[in-house]
């Protein structure tokens, strides 16, 4: 019979990860916190793909073999780095949209005298 | 120059805490002869508003918030257009820029030469601090190879627009990345320009103030021009 042994590293982040998820999923039943699906599809992606590590370490050679990379952690950093990057550029990206919005906001109460 | 001529011509002016200078500004603006100003307040702490609000020929706006100095251009800009402006001159509120100029930026808009005229501090450079003249190379260097257009003075908040203009130029940027967005738009949508030489008065009080374009402040308007590009 195989003998399971987990290092304490794999117990935290299955711990932190089932947290993350969890929390995830009751926001999306209860719509709160902004929780939509395609945020929720992320968050278990991210932290569903961290547990899938933690608990399976040779995983991380499929995923040298799709990337394309010799070493398996070379291939996990640069996957991680890019996912950061787009979530990054994602956030990037709400944010100037935000900026806009209130500087349109801020103009239009200016002018409100004006437009009447 | 008839006078008459001057009674659709607005003269929007961003500032933000300018509460030392702002009326000597608009004194100085009536006495070039331009009696319809828009006074940007963009969030200032000061009481500069308070200041110019009930002056005559004074159309005082106010951002609530401070949004940049793009953004309250913008909001003086969209007021003129309410008000029925044919040509828009845009200056900074800390009296740099001398109302005597504005007389040679709209004379081409009003012969019908071109569309938008922009100030330029480098065609007389006198006065101007070596690290602001470098600082202004280097701006002209990156909005022409970002944006297309090379001029002299790409940073320059001293300009005239004409209503066709003002009303084709839709920019986004809210800091001093605005200024090199205008320049984007004049290549995008063809508009005829032309620069014109501005006197600049560099004061003790306009280089003592934090909020002015300094290196640090370069970087982030590139960031922001870069990031306009990208995104």
């Amino acid at each position: 019979m195989m003998e399971l042994k987990f290092h304490l590293y794999q117990i935290i982040v299955l711990i932190v990860s089932s947290i993350m998820i969890f929390q995830g999923i009751k926001n999306f039943i209860r719509g709160k916190g902004g929780q939509t699906f395609y945020k929720l599809i992320i968050r278990i992606a991210v932290w569903g793909g961290m547990s899938i590590i933690a608990i399976f370490p040779q995983a991380t050679n499929i995923l040298a073999g799709l990337v394309g990379l010799e070493g398996n952690i070379n291939a996990v950093i640069l996957t991680a780095f890019l996912l950061i990057f787009l979530m990054i550029f994602k956030l990037l990206s709400a944010i100037e949209r935000l900026e806009q919005d209130i500087s349109e906001v801020t103009r239009k109460e200016s002018l409100k005298n004006l437009e009447k | 120059m008839e006078k008459d001529n001057f009674e659709k011509i607005f003269v929007v002016m961003p500032f933000y805490n300018e509460e030392k200078v702002i009326n000597d500004v608009i004194n100085e603006i009536k006495s070039a002869g331009f009696s319809n100003i828009i006074a940007v307040d963009d969030g200032s702490s000061d009481n500069a508003f308070e200041k110019i609000k009930n002056v005559s020929g004074v159309t005082a706006l106010k951002h609530k918030i401070n949004r940049g100095k793009g953004a309250a251009t913008k909001t003086g800009i969209e007021a003129a257009k309410l008000l029925g402006a044919e040509i828009i001159v845009t200056m900074d509120g800390d009296g740099q820029h001398d109302p005597v100029d504005i007389s040679n930026l709209i004379r081409p808009i009003l012969n019908g030469q071109v569309d938008v005229v922009l100030g330029s501090r480098l065609h007389k450079p006198e006065g101007m601090p070596w690290h602001k003249i470098l600082h202004n190379k280097i701006g002209n260097i990156i909005t022409w190879y970002l944006f297309g257009l090379y001029v002299t003075d790409s940073q320059s908040g001293f300009r005239a627009y004409s209503i066709k203009a003002a009303d084709v130029i839709n920019t986004k940027g809210d800091r001093y990345e605005y200024d090199s967005e205008v320049l984007r738009e004049i290549y995008l949508y063809k508009l005829k320009y032309q620069e014109v030489p501005i006197k600049v008065r560099y004061t003790e009080y306009s280089m003592g103030k934090i909020h002015k374009q300094g290196f640090i402040n370069g970087f982030k308007t590139l960031y922001k021009m870069i990031w306009k590009l990208i995104h």
